[in-house]
Parts: structure tokens; C-alpha cells; sequence
């Protein structure tokens, strides 16, 4: 870029001083080693560094599903401007075993910065420190590594040794000082071999980094989530986990029943006292909870359900990202009753959606889908949210006459009323009367069938009048669609390339938003979505008839890698 | 007989029924009920799916009729939600011991407070007659005309095992005990079971058996051991209080006297702790 300076700095220690030819001032660190070694914590510890300097970062964890052993890394991606994405190739890459440097030893931008342990790889290239040999004079020498990332990050950066240790007082509380003296010694081996160091630039402003899982959290709280009820599986178990750490705080009570089935039903059973009730789980948990979530829409609770998406079918890739159930999410349960499912393309938005999805639950009385992928839920980003945004419907309360839980209205919906009350409330699984006793009767049937379809009209003219079921980003062909976390990506890629395009991404996939897509039929059109058989587009086409000149999948359990993706959109832009 | 607790919806079950014996000890119930202070608004039933769930439509009591197999899932959602209301379920075996048993069995372990009225007349009858969870060796039904292969499961036992701090059993043709029976398993804090003989008039006669075998028990046992052996007669059907033990109870562990229903953060109060929250991120 133009004036240089809006890049990264590069100093060459043994050379001069250069500017690092850089259109962007996107800096990437990456950690890698065994689970166990920290990690994770090394890459948040980097996140709160650059966050510190006011930068906007993105942080993404890869791991398998292990507890001890195999292969982690952490990849944190930092600018003064917003970022969306973790970048593939870092600007230094620190590697504590042999595993990750042979994975990773060439994941370096053109000058990036390669540090390993010399103790765990023999004849690498680039930087070695003998880190676990310096760590075996430690009482837990395992344990100890894990400073090692941010002790070279600092030396690689440029930060003094007394900002190290505010830091690491900070961060690494638990022996503290095994682990200042630790930092110490690597930093001052780091020190006397690098030979390039980088000058993070200040940013302008700083906002809090959360995980997708704490947004969709803080999101549901804020629009009244009262219950929250999950079995663990990955990659939805990360709310289960920060809802119960501030249960106190939000107010809110996490339950850990013993399968997935009595989890959507213990949240249908809590929705009826008017507790405002939400579960989590993924896939096949999912499958799971499909005869309960067919029993919400048949006596029109009000419960929202976490999807959190991972590489299927079956067990498949737990611990990783795919956007495999768009079209499972659309249908679920048996019977024709509204559903409601909406995809959030940012960890902001997924604070939005959650609570919005809580709202339309509450207003329509009809069970909905927060869809997401472990891309979004366990990747962090800096946030600013505005809790003044968030509605909580007051739900449409019985106040006098008769109460009948399915009376007949304009709108389909029907007042609420909770127990205890003098008046005899009946949810009813069976085909009811309005006063929920079962029927078989004929017009009855048909009756609240009607009920149920006019409650569905009723919920999109609510979106289309009051809902953004919608993004557009950008300007000029082609229009690049795509949904959930790819949304993250695609951003990214069009911000690192400077494309121009007009990003777009319907956050409500059911009901389909067509009246807001519709305008873009005859405009040269592209898919981009983490799935192989393409089920955006399938139902672009089906609902709107927009069919793409071009289709850029991945289906690897991967997230786009920015770069390669503004290769590929390059291309179809031409 | 009509009365005050009659519904408007037709009562379909076979006439002779054992479901009318269990129906009439719960209506008889209520108001013992009501004079132990609880009164009918706080009273909340469900059922699951099969003869017995019917029962759900012939009494004015607010509910969730649920799914086969759930409603002990359902019933421990509305005490969480709410613990103030006093929950009651009625299952059928298949419900309980079929479809549900995970439920039925962390129900007890974590000592949840509802009940559980199973109505155990050893066959699936809605579906025409096949085996159940507690159908006898040998037990002839459409689904295995040579009989029945497979053992019963003994549902108090079970139970019992399991950590039930309430278990009893009653019988569908002594109304008066039965319905002693259900208003001391809804008086008693934690998990209450309740296994019914009821008889199925046209898939599962067993009146004639029952009337000579049951033989009322005054007393609980009073170690688990010697309910388990109570458990385990055939000679004689013991009805009555099996066990009965004083257990912390589950929601009452898991949030103190919280209610999730009645003391919910007003939304002001929320925005202002998400707001602290986030400002303590930052600061972190």
C-alpha cells in the first residue's frame, strides 16, 4: 500500500531497517504443540497483548479430540481495523514439539519468524530455543511451556522485559513466579537470536474479545433466558460452560439432564411455568431432540435451540467446522408447525440473534434455531455491543374472560397464561380443542391447522416489517452470498484483496427472507459456503430462483483461509 | 359419576378398566390435598402416551400432556422452572420402563421432586396388547403370539435401587389406599414413585389375581435391604408404603430457593449486569 507505513513495520537488526511490504497491517501469530502445553491460553494471552495496544483481534483454536497429547494450535490475527479471520501463514509461528513444526514450519508469511524447540526438533530451520530442556529445572516442566509463546512474542515485538512481566503477573497467576523466571529465560535466549522484529502499530479503540459461545450467551440473557439446559457435546458445550461460570451474574440456571431427549423436554416442561427456556447441542444431539421439538411446535412453546455445526454425518469431525445442517435445520421434528431458524455471520451478530430469536420464540410461541458452527462459537474477536439494542417481547398475556391456552385469534397466537392460575391451563401434544383437550375431531383438525398456518403468515409479516433478515456489504457485482460464520471469512477475503463485490448474507434461512432477495435475481452471482453439496445454494434457487455462475466450497473441517479465499474470488470476479 | 372434577371429554376407556380405579383415588386425593394446604392451582399433572394418558383430559387440572415416554422429563422442566408448583405424572409401564426409563431412573438418582404414577397393567393396551417392560414370561400379544421371552423388570426394585426416596405401590381396586398413597407421594419432598397394579380388562385380566394375592402393609421398611425384599415377593403383593426416606432434593441443590419463574431479572436489571460484565472483560 501507498506511505508504506500503514503496514506492519520490519526492522532488520542485522541489515537496516525496512518497511515490510505489506498492503494491510494484519500481523499473525501462531502457537503450536501438544495438548496440555497451553496453547490456547498462549493464543488468548496474544490476544490480550495486541488488545492492549488497542488492535482488533482474531483468535481461532484448532484442536483434535484428545485431552493430552496430539496436536493444538492457536492462531491469532491482529490489525488496527476490524478482522474477521485468523490468517493461515504467520508473521511468527512458535512450536513446541516436532508435530507441530513439521505441520506448520512453512505456514510463515515471506518474512516471517519461525521459533521451536530445539530440544523436541533437531536441524530445523529457523530459531531454536531449547525449551524444554530450560524447563526440566521446573517443578512442572510440562506446565511450564506454555509461557514460552508469549515470553518470544515479546522479544519479537519489541516489548520490554518489565511489560513481560506485568503480563505475565496478569495472566499467569498460578506459580507466577516459576513462570516469570521461566518467561525470562526464554526471552533473553529469544532476544539474542532473532534477527527481525515487528512494530505493532497502536490501534484506536478497544473492545472486549469473546468467544461466539459468550456472545450467544450474553445475547440470550439480555432478551430474559432464564433456564438453560444442555448435554455436553462439542462444539455447543462452550455455552453450557460460560452460563454456568456467571450463572450468578445473568441470573440464569444451567442443567446437565442425562441425554439430549430429556434435555428438550425438561425446557418444554420449564417454557410452560413461563421460564424463558433455551438448549444447546449439536447434530446429533440434535436428532436426538426432534420428536420434542416436534412436541414445542404442537403445543407452541417457547424454547430456543442452540445447533452448533461440526463436520457429519454422524460422530464425524467433533472438533471442528462444516455448515452441514443448513437444510436438516430447516424441517426439523415431524408435522407442519412454524419453525424459526437464523444463522449469525459474526460473533457481534450472534449477541443479537440469540436474544432476537429468544424475542420471536416468546412473541410467536413456536420453537427456534440458532444455527451456528464451532468456527463461530469457539473463535474470539473484539466486540462492541449495544445492549440498548435488544428487545424482550412482554409475551401476549391472558387478562380476562375465559382462558383457552389455544384460542382462536387474528394472528394465530394465542395469550398466554402460567400456572398456578385459577384458570385450568392445558398444553396438549395430541390434536387439541382450543381449550386443550385431545380431539379427533374433523373440524378441529382442520381448525388448528389453520391456527398454526396463520401464525406462520403472522411471523413474516413480523419479518418482513420489523426483522433485518438480512446483510449487505459492499457494493458492485458480483453479489457473493453466503451465510453463518463463512460470512467471517468472505469479509475478511474482500477486505485482504480490496474486492469489489456486494457481500450478502441472509441471516434467516426459515422463514426464507425472499422479499429481501429477490432483487438480486439476474445479478452475476457466487456461493461460498463450508459444506460440499452446496445447500445455500439449493435453497437460493429453490426460493428465489438466483442460481450462481460460480460455487467456492470447502469441506475439509477447516474455516477459509482469507488468503486462498480472495484467490478464488478473484477469479470469479476476473 | 360427574362431579366437580369432571371434564367434558368422553371417558373411552374399556368399561371395567383399571385406569377408573386410579382416576378415582387421584380425584379423591385432590381435595385431602387441598387440606394439606396444597391447593389445585399449585397442583400441575402430565401422562405420557397410551391408555392411561387419557387421564390427562378427565381432570380440570392444568398440564403438559407430553410425548411417550417423557413426561418425567417434562415434570422435572416445570418444578425447575417453578418450584413452587407441586408436579404429578402419570406413565404407563411402557412409558416408564420402555420408552423412558433413563428418565425414570435419574429422576430417582437425583431425587427430583415429583411423582410418578405408573399405571402397570403389564401390557401395551392402546396398541392392541403386545409386552411391556413388565409383562410376564410367557405373556401372549400380537407382537409374539408364542409368548413373551424376555424377563419383567421389577419396577420398585428398580427404583429403589436407583435412590427413589419414596416408593410405594397400590393397587386399582382400593381406591380408598390409593388415594392415601398419592396424597402422601405428593406431600413427600423428592422423588415419589408409585407403581399401580392395574388390570386391563381385555389384554391383561389380572383382577382375580391381584384381589387374592395384595395385602396391604402398614409400615415402610425401614432399610432400603428390607424394601427391596418386600420388593421381590410374589407370594403376596405387598400395597403400601415400600420405603420412605428424607433425601436433599434436586433443585433445591442446584439453585438454593431460587425460582426461575417468579424471581427472573427484569430486563433493566439484566442489561445493567451483561454491561458490568463486559466492562469487567475489558478490564481483564
Amino acid at each position: 500500500m501507498a506511505g508504506g507505513l500503514q503496514g506492519c513495520k520490519t526492522f532488520f537488526i542485522n541489515g537496516g531497517y525496512g518497511i515490510k511490504p505489506m498492503n494491510d497491517d494484519v500481523f499473525t501469530y501462531l502457537i503450536g504443540g501438544k495438548a496440555g502445553q497451553g496453547t490456547k491460553k498462549a493464543g488468548i494471552v496474544a490476544a490480550n497483548f495486541f488488545s492492549a495496544l488497542k488492535r482488533n483481534v482474531f483468535q481461532m483454536n484448532d484442536y483434535p479430540s484428545l485431552i493430552r497429547g496430539g496436536h493444538n494450535f492457536s492462531l491469532v490475527s491482529t490489525a488496527t481495523r476490524k478482522i474477521y479471520s485468523q490468517y493461515m501463514k504467520a508473521d511468527l509461528a512458535v512450536l513446541l514439539d516436532q508435530r507441530s513444526y513439521t505441520i506448520h514450519r512453512d505456514h510463515l508469511t515471506e518474512n516471517g519468524v519461525l521459533v521451536y524447540d530445539s530440544t523436541a526438533v533437531k536441524q530445523g530451520q529457523g530459531i531454536g530455543l531449547p525449551i524444554a530442556s530450560l524447563a526440566k529445572n521446573y517443578a512442572d516442566p510440562d506446565l511450564i511451556v506454555g509461557v514460552t509463546g508469549i515470553a518470544v512474542l515479546a522479544a519479537v515485538v519489541g516489548a520490554d522485559r518489565a511489560k513481560l512481566d506485568t503480563l505475565i503477573q496478569k495472566e499467569y497467576r498460578r506459580s507466577a513466579e516459576d513462570n516469570l523466571k521461566f518467561a525470562h529465560e526464554i526471552y533473553d535466549e529469544a532476544e539474542k537470536k532473532i534477527t527481525q522484529r515487528f512494530e505493532l502499530r497502536e490501534g484506536k479503540e478497544t473492545h472486549p474479545i469473546l468467544a461466539g459461545a459468550e456472545t450467544i450467551g450474553l445475547g440470550a440473557s439480555a432478551a430474559g433466558l432464564d433456564l438453560y439446559f444442555a448435554y455436553p457435546m462439542t462444539p455447543s458445550t462452550p455455552i453450557l460452560h460460560f452460563l454456568a461460570a456467571q450463572a450468578k451474574q445473568l441470573g440464569v440456571v444451567t442443567v446437565q439432564p442425562e441425554n439430549e431427549i430429556a434435555v428438550a423436554n425438561m425446557a418444554i416442561g420449564a417454557a410452560f411455568t413461563g421460564a424463558r427456556s433455551m438448549v444447546g447441542t449439536s447434530g446429533g444431539g440434535f436428532c436426538l431432540m426432534q420428536e420434542a421439538f416436534s412436541l414445542a411446535g404442537m403445543v407452541e412453546a417457547l424454547v430456543v435451540f442452540f445447533l452448533g455445526q461440526r463436520p457429519g454425518p454422524s460422530t464425524g469431525v467433533p472438533t471442528y467446522s462444516e455448515q452441514g445442517e443448513l437444510l436438516f435445520s430447516l424441517y426439523p421434528g415431524q408435522g407442519e408447525f412454524p419453525r424459526i431458524v437464523a444463522s449469525p455471520g459474526s460473533i457481534e451478530e450472534a449477541f443479537y440473534v440469540a436474544a432476537e430469536l429468544l424475542d420471536l420464540a416468546w412473541r410467536f410461541q413456536t420453537p427456534a434455531i440458532l444455527l451456528s458452527e464451532k468456527h463461530l462459537t469457539e473463535s474470539s474477536m473484539n466486540v462492541d455491543l449495544d445492549i440498548e439494542k435488544i428487545r424482550a417481547a412482554a409475551p401476549d398475556m391472558h387478562t380476562s374472560g375465559i382462558y383457552q391456552r389455544y384460542r382462536q385469534t387474528e394472528t394465530g397466537v394465542s395469550p398466554l397464561l402460567f400456572p398456578p392460575s385459577d384458570a385450568m391451563i392445558k398444553w396438549n401434544s395430541y390434536e387439541h380443542d382450543e381449550q386443550g383437550y385431545t380431539s379427533e375431531e374433523a373440524d378441529v383438525i382442520a381448525r388448528m391447522h389453520v391456527k398454526r398456518r396463520t401464525k406462520q403468515e403472522s411471523l413474516i409479516r413480523y419479518l418482513r416489517e420489523k426483522v433485518q433478515t438480512v446483510n449487505e456489504y459492499g457494493t458492485g457485482d458480483p453479489c457473493v452470498f453466503t451465510f453463518g460464520s463463512t460470512t467471517m471469512s468472505v469479509r475478511e477475503a474482500v477486505l485482504h484483496a480490496g474486492l469489489s463485490c456486494t457481500v450478502v448474507q441472509p441471516i434467516y434461512l426459515q422463514p426464507f427472507p425472499s422479499w429481501n432477495l429477490m432483487k438480486y435475481v439476474g445479478r452475476k452471482a457466487v456461493v461460498v459456503e463450508q459444506n460440499c453439496t452446496g445447500q445455500l445454494e439449493q435453497l437460493l434457487r429453490e426460493k428465489t430462483g438466483i442460481t450462481p455462475i460460480s460455487s467456492i466450497r470447502q469441506f475439509n473441517g477447516r474455516p477459509f483461509n482469507p488468503v486462498d479465499l480472495a484467490e478464488q474470488l478473484r477469479k470469479v470476479i476476473g | 359419576m360427574a362431579d366437580e372434577l369432571t371434564t367434558p371429554a368422553e371417558n373411552t376407556w374399556c368399561p371395567g378398566c383399571g385406569n377408573f380405579g386410579i382416576l378415582n383415588a387421584f380425584k379423591k386425593a385432590i381435595p385431602k390435598l387441598e387440606q394439606h394446604g396444597i391447593d389445585r392451582k399449585h397442583l400441575v399433572i402430565s401422562a405420557g402416551i397410551g391408555c392411561h394418558g387419557k387421564i390427562f383430559d378427565y381432570v380440570p387440572l392444568s398440564g403438559l400432556y407430553s410425548l411417550h415416554g417423557r413426561s418425567m422429563a417434562t415434570v422435572q422442566g416445570i418444578k425447575l422452572g417453578n418450584p413452587d408448583l407441586k408436579v404429578l405424572t402419570f406413565a404407563g409401564d411402557g412409558d416408564a420402563f420402555g420408552e423412558g426409563i433413563s428418565h425414570m431412573i435419574f429422576a430417582a438418582k437425583r431425587n427430583a421432586d415429583i411423582t410418578v404414577i405408573v399405571h402397570n397393567n403389564g401390557t401395551y393396551a392402546l396398541t392392541t396388547g403386545q409386552f411391556s417392560p413388565t409383562s410376564g414370561k410367557g405373556f401372549k400379544g400380537p407382537s409374539l403370539p408364542s409368548g413373551n421371552v424376555e424377563e419383567p423388570l421389577n419396577p420398585l426394585s428398580l427404583m429403589l435401587e436407583a435412590g427413589a426416596s419414596f416408593v410405594a405401590r397400590g393397587y386399582a381396586g382400593r381406591i380408598d389406599h390409593l388415594a392415601d398413597l398419592i396424597v402422601e407421594a405428593v406431600l413427600h419432598e423428592g422423588f415419589s414413585y408409585i407403581d399401580v397394579l392395574q388390570p386391563s380388562v381385555v389384554f391383561n385380566n389380572t383382577y382375580k389375581e391381584y384381589n387374592a394375592l395384595v395385602e396391604i402393609i402398614e409400615k415402610p421398611a425401614g432399610r432400603l435391604e428390607d424394601a427391596v425384599q418386600l420388593a421381590k415377593r410374589f407370594d403376596r403383593l405387598p400395597i403400601g408404603v415400600l420405603y420412605k426416606v428424607s433425601k436433599p432434593v434436586y433443585h433445591k441443590e442446584l439453585y438454593g430457593k431460587w425460582n426461575p419463574a417468579v424471581n427472573r431479572l427484569m430486563h433493566e436489571e439484566r442489561k445493567r449486569r451483561i454491561a458490568t460484565y463486559l466492562s469487567e472483560r475489558l478490564q481483564k
